[in-house]
């Protein structure tokens, strides 16, 4: 599959980026998704891949892949961390401060795709990963063997058709860890910058999936200091190239069975990954003993609300989900 | 369409031409430098077949990339990895441990086996397992490549004269 034609541009530096995001993406129609003139590109596994399947058709690719500014895991004064968006995950991932500290993130990361994606994939493009679903993640000409959906030129959704959203799914993984770890994004633009935790960050809509303005670009994640356990686990039918069937992330502080400040999130359910509230408030009043995983488990379905049914049945991946979070708190228990 | 000029090492030897917005890394290394041991499969990720190495040693899709990234960078591609009419370690390896069938997807499994291997000089085998993940041989099978990656320190140190 050929790339559509495009302009290629990279950048010198930071600021002259996002001036060619304003720049380059004049005349369009604000709102509409479809015919954005202009795409960001870092690592490419994600955008060039949707691009050979003309879901991205953009007028031009900024790399920001050699931009010095987004280059950089820095260790911060209060014990956090700040780690620009175009850093290679596999860097990422080898960093022995990422493994000591932030142990979740490092066991997201490593399960992310196989080594040569990692190897050249950025944490600012998982972050940024475009939601599929079975129906789009064909190539053209496969697809025009039916009609079109929201995500190119028709007004359905062939996941759920009674749907008036795109529900195609949320499939990264890294945000999941960063959320639990409750990290925040630098979100810049020509106009200014702005901070936004990652937990705000997503959208259950398919399509709009990210809280990002025209012309904004995510530049860097600070992750607060953190001493707490946690976990990250997920469930993909074939290592190295599939996406998860489901994901979950969790971290508690306290030791053994006692548990303060839960967070559990899951993913790879819907189009935005799910924050499970109830169940991280049982565990904080019960611990982490077998009966109280017991109860947050059960309590998990009442807040995953509608699961879409893609690349494997709702009833399948609801239970995968259950098992997913019960192998997480054990191992949040024994960590 | 305006063309690009850019320089690219490739297994040593500085290339520079003349590319489009559009070319990959992949059709550079094949149409340009002319070198087509380098795949052209499945073009999104899946299969690893195009696999090549960076500047330090580690496995890189050239499928997935622009070659304009590239520009003034060095690559190995299948081609380097003999020297001296010799071939590598791993090379002699994949021949002795029969890992080799139709041979399409042999350039890129050697060349993520030799960027596992500059990582993991004695891989372990879930390392082994962890590095071999992206590419995908569907007539060899995976058996044989493991076997003569795990082979291949031993076929090292015999050649280098260390007695184990």
């Amino acid at each position: 599959m050929l790339l559509p034609e495009h302009a290629y541009h990279q950048p010198a530096s930071l600021a002259e980026c996002l001036d060619a995001l304003v720049r380059l993406d004049a005349g369009r129609a604000k709102d509409d998704e479809r015919l954005a003139k202009v795409q960001v590109v870092a690592g490419g596994t994600d955008v060039i891949f949707n691009m050979r399947l003309r879901l991205f058709q953009p007028e031009n690719l900024v790399s920001i892949r050699r931009l010095p500014e987004l280059q950089k895991i820095e260790q911060l004064a209060d014990g956090g961390l700040r780690i620009g968006a175009a850093c290679r995950l596999v860097d990422i991932a080898d960093s022995p401060v990422i493994h000591k500290r932030f142990p979740a993130l490092k066991d997201a990361i490593d399960a992310i795709a196989s080594v040569h994606i990692r190897n050249i994939g950025t944490l600012g493009g998982n972050i940024c990963l475009e939601t599929r679903c079975w129906y789009t993640n064909n190539s053209a000409e496969w697809r025009n063997g039916r009609e079109g959906c929201f995500k190119t030129d028709c007004e359905q959704c062939h996941v759920i058709p009674s749907s008036h959203v795109c529900h195609a799914i949320n499939n990264a993984d890294s945000p999941l860890a960063l959320i639990v770890l409750n990290a925040v994004l630098t979100i810049q633009s020509a106009a200014g910058s702005r901070e936004l935790p990652i937990a705000d960050f997503y959208n259950k809509d398919g399509i709009a999936h990210m809280a990002l303005e025209a012309g904004e670009l995510v530049t860097h994640v600070t992750i607060p200091p953190c001493e707490d356990r946690s976990v990250f686990i997920k469930f993909t039918p074939r290592k190295g190239m599939d996406f998860s069937l489901g994901a979950v992330a969790a971290r508690c502080g306290g030791s053994g069975e006692q548990a303060s400040d839960v967070s559990v999130v899951i993913g790879s359910v819907s189009s935005a990954p799910i924050i499970l509230d109830e169940p991280a408030r049982i565990l904080e009043r019960e611990g982490l003993g077998d009966a109280a995983i017991d109860n947050a488990v059960e309590r998990i379905r009442d807040e995953m609300g509608e699961v879409t049914n893609l690349y494997a049945r709702a009833t399948y991946k609801k239970q995968i989900t259950k098992v997913l979070v019960r192998r997480a708190l054990v191992a949040l228990r024994e960590h | 369409m305006a063309k690009h000029i850019m320089c690219l090492t490739v297994n040593g030897d500085l290339h520079e031409f003349a590319v489009d917005d559009t070319d990959t890394l992949l059709d550079v290394i094949r149409n340009q430098v002319g070198f087509t041991g380098t795949k052209r499969g499945c073009t999104t990720g899946s299969c690893g077949v195009c696999t090549i190495n960076n500047d330090r040693g580690e496995s890189i899709l050239a499928c997935l990339t622009h070659a304009l990234e590239w520009n003034g960078e060095a690559i190995t591609t299948i081609e380097g990895l003999e020297a001296n009419s010799e071939l590598d370690a791993i090379q002699a390896a994949f021949v002795e441990f029969g890992a080799v069938q139709c041979g399409f997807c042999t350039p890129g499994v050697i060349m993520s086996a030799k960027a596992l291997l500059n990582k993991y000089p004695n891989p372990t085998e879930e390392q082994i397992n962890e590095g071999m993940a992206g590419v995908l041989c569907r007539c060899t099978g995976h058996i044989k490549v493991k076997e003569a990656i795990r082979n291949d320190f031993r076929l090292r140190q015999a050649k280098s004269g260390v007695r184990r």
